[in-house]
């Protein structure tokens, strides 16, 4: 699930967004509120129709596997209907605050992006690198996308976190991870 | 012509300040002072509270020379700096720097040695009194 | 109290002890550290102490519970940047009093205040926990299914400000129990055989707690580095201790309660205790607002004793009512331990054990906060780059050495996303994580409670107590629209305007 843009994104303001943001820019209408309902229609829509085609289990069971899912799949239809009348009534979400969090400037999805890259690409590689590779990689490029462009020694502590881990897992916990194309090295 | 100070809030920072002020009230120039950082941890050490910025300037305004703080959130205070000197044309770029050992050199970089090696003005370096 | 010294024996051996203070590091470290808080931390640990004991495991994941809430409690003074909602009222007076100079006695009335509520907590909840698992145990399923309705119902209305996104995210959680296996059925599993054994709560626990965190954070990463206040040694003289006492004392008589109800939380009675403090300082009244020790010792008294509390419902009927509950209870069911009643019968030992090391740990928190304050500070300075890597780093390993597939990564990466959605929407998490974790057991004992009456749904009221909860359901729902009814009465729903108000009337 994720967000469309709500607010325009300033192309500068996704390097280095100014401290004091102009609120103004905010439309009336929380927009990407409207995408939520839709999800949570869909999501509930499905869980209805896959309970429809469950079948009665046992002969004496009296709550059958689909009850809960009728149930928690119209529960979700309902709630993105309310949802969606909320956000038309001028409902917006306030998001989550947090020490780290400046919430004044808009989203900075240059490095989402950079970071769902990340996370994409571990999901493809773990597989066939194995663990040792691909955390390294994992760490040096989420460090390198979060503003830290001391990239060889950003590789060189993911490696040693990595190899580490893997050694901790492995010896330590008797966590067997597979060693991917390190195996027979590590 | 202006002088620029790299200034951090700490005892080097204190150092290259006060040798910036005198050469500024020497030469009368107008005197830049950059405290730039990073951002990238929630609290750094070298950028200056409003309280340390609020006593720079009474006290540079004391010796009568005419300055300008400027606190920028940058990529790299390093670049930061030397793109600042080369906007206001600086006479001089005053720096404080401090012994290094050379495995933290091999490992942080010297932020003195790339300014040094990349100004375009002459660079003034300054060590703290205390050896900090 | 034979168990309890039981249990100290077991904690007091050096591989416990070991757990012990390695949890309540973690707690400090994580609690100080801004992104980072105690559920985020214990879920990153799921997978790495199902290969250790369950005891020592818990230990740990206590003390780290109790270590988180001491130190939010450092950076809300020395920062004013209060990351949990627990602790913005501390925020209000205690970062005044460290501007006005007396950070030193702010972080000691906070770190004591919180010794003395923790451990005469612990001391309730030793001697409650083990009665209400008594008298929860007789209970039939539909007295069960009730209090768990009451539990999922409690954590979404109360807590937050709306109740929509409350329902929603409960909604959610409960859709994403339904998949796996029902009845020798695949529900809602795409016919993936992946998903055939549901979604593994670790890997939906780390990816909501940690990488929706990362990611949220790193898309609104604030640059413009804080201001910390220099502190030194933590101390108090003698005026202080005076000034400190009864707060501590009233904070925690607030704090508890409201952990131990299924619905209490931590923002509730520290409120209650600020305004209550405010009402009875005398004298100093004109202090409130500039930095009176009142406002920090009776908030901090009443965090920490609630922390305490919310452990009742968790040990005794295994309710999770707070994030960091839930992600514990989640643990425990790892170890294929149930939670609740059947705990005290079953594991009495492990039950003692983690009784007494809660007093072990609420004694090293406050042997290593006091002196160390300064030091924990530090942690601040660490680059975000790789704090925030290292949490997306951890999330990944924790979620693969699950079952060594990439597709649980790709799900870590697909709830990741969940996560940072629902901190895009407002969404609370926790109704999200206890619906995925009580909704299967939801499931479980409404079918025993229909196969014994043999469908007749009358039976899900045939019991006094279900009836009792029925009750307090109704009163949870309803209380609020009666009370907005009522001219110039307030309902629980309207304590965030509370705080708020309280923040605008302090600053100004």
């Amino acid at each position: 699930m994720s967000a469309p843009a709500d607010r325009a994104a300033d192309p500068s303001a996704s390097d280095h967004p100014p401290v004091d943001h102009p609120p103004a820019d905010h439309p009336p209408v929380d927009r990407a509120q409207y995408g939520l309902a839709a999800v949570l229609a869909v999501v509930g829509v499905w869980t209805v129709v896959d309970s429809a085609g469950l079948g009665p289990g046992f002969a004496d069971q009296v709550v059958r596997p689909a009850a809960f899912g009728y149930v928690i799949g119209s529960g979700l239809v309902l709630l993105a209907l309310l949802l969606a009348v909320a956000t038309a009534r001028g409902d917006r979400a306030e998001g989550e605050a947090g020490e780290d969090v400046d919430l004044s400037s808009g989203t900075d999805w240059r490095t989402l992006a950079g970071l769902a890259g990340v996370l994409v690409a571990t999901v493809a590689l773990i597989d066939w690198l194995g663990w040792a590779v691909v955390g390294a990689l994992l760490f040096a490029g989420a460090a390198t996308v979060l503003g830290n462009r001391h990239w060889v020694r950003n590789l060189l502590i993911g490696a040693v976190l990595s190899v580490a881990s893997w050694y901790g897992f492995y010896v330590g916990l008797g966590i067997p991870i597979p060693a991917g194309v390190l195996d027979g090295v590590l | 012509m202006t002088v620029v100070v790299g200034w951090t809030a700490d005892a080097r920072g204190h150092a290259a300040l006060q040798r910036g002020a005198q050469e500024a009230r020497l030469h009368g120039e107008a005197l830049l002072v950059v405290n730039a950082t990073t951002g990238t941890s929630t609290v750094d050490d070298r950028f200056a509270g409003a309280a340390d910025v609020t006593e720079v300037r009474t006290q540079l305004a004391s010796l009568g020379v005419e300055a300008e703080v400027r606190q920028p959130v940058v990529r790299d205070v390093t670049e930061a700096l030397l793109a600042v000197a080369e906007e206001v044309d600086a006479s001089v770029l005053v720096i404080g720097i401090r012994h290094r050992s050379p495995v933290g050199k091999l490992i942080m970089g010297s932020t003195a040695q790339r300014i040094l090696l990349d100004a375009r003005c002459p660079v003034l370096a300054v060590k703290a009194t205390d050896g900090r | 109290m034979d168990a309890l010294l039981t249990g100290f024996e077991l904690a007091l051996t050096p591989q416990n002890l070991l757990y012990a203070v390695v949890g309540v590091l973690l707690g400090t470290a994580v609690g100080v550290l801004p992104g980072i808080g105690p559920a985020m931390t214990v879920a990153l640990l799921l997978p790495v102490t199902y290969n250790v004991s369950p005891s020592a495991a818990l230990i740990m994941f206590a003390g780290i519970y109790y270590g988180g809430m001491y130190g939010g409690s450092t950076t809300s003074i020395l920062l004013n940047t209060p990351g949990e909602s627990s602790s913005v009222i501390t925020a209000l007076e205690g970062n005044k009093m460290a501007k006005a100079g007396r950070a030193a006695q702010a972080l000691a009335t906070a770190a004591i205040g919180s010794f003395v509520a923790g451990t005469i907590s612990t001391v309730l909840l030793v001697a409650l926990a083990p009665t209400v698992a008594e008298w929860v145990v007789v209970l039939g399923a539909p007295s069960y299914f009730a209090l768990m309705v009451l539990a999922l119902i409690a954590v979404t209305s109360v807590l937050g400000s709306s109740k929509l996104r409350g329902f929603i995210s409960l909604a959610v959680g409960l859709t994403i129990g339904l998949v796996g296996t029902a009845t020798g059925q695949a529900r809602l599993t795409f016919g993936n055989p992946l998903l055939a054994d549901g979604i593994d709560i670790v890997v939906v626990a780390v990816a909501i707690f940690a990488v929706g965190e990362a990611l949220w954070v790193a898309a609104h990463l604030r640059r413009r580095p804080l201001e910390v206040i220099p502190v030194g040694r933590p101390w108090m003289d003698r005026t202080d201790w005076g000034r400190s006492w009864k707060p501590w004392l009233r904070g925690t008589a607030y704090g508890f309660p409201f952990g131990a109800l299924p619905a209490g939380g931590a923002e509730m009675p520290t409120f209650l205790s600020y305004i209550t403090e405010r009402r009875l300082a005398g004298k100093h009244r004109a202090e409130f607002g500039k930095g009176a020790i009142e406002g920090v010792a009776g908030p901090e008294a009443a965090n920490n004793a609630s922390a305490a509390g919310t452990l009742v419902p968790l040990l005794a009927i295994g309710l999770p009512t707070t994030a960091t509950a839930a992600v514990i209870l989640a643990a425990m069911q790892g170890y294929g331990l149930q939670p609740g009643p059947q705990l005290f019968e079953a594991e009495p030992e492990l039950v003692w054990t983690l009784l007494a090391s809660l007093f072990i740990a609420n004694t090293l928190l406050l042997v290593i906060n006091l002196p160390m304050a300064p030091l924990w500070a530090k942690l601040l300075r660490i680059p975000r780059p790789y704090l925030y890597a290292g949490i997306l780093f951890f999330a990944v390993l924790g979620a693969y050495s699950v079952n060594f597939q990439w597709f649980d990564v790709a799900l870590l990466g697909l709830f990741g996303a969940l996560g940072f959605a629902m901190r895009r929407f407002g969404l609370p998490v926790l109704p999200l994580i206890v619906g995925v974790i009580l909704g299967p057991r939801l499931e479980e004992q409404l079918g025993q409670a229909l196969q014994l009456s043999r469908g007749d749904v009358s039976a899900l009221w045939g019991e006094p107590v279900a009836v009792i909860v029925y009750l307090v359901i109704a009163a949870l729902l309803l209380g609020p629209l009666v009370l907005r009814l009522i001219p110039g009465r307030q309902g629980p729903e309207r304590l965030e305007d509370d705080i708020d108000a309280l923040e605008e009337e302090v600053r100004s």
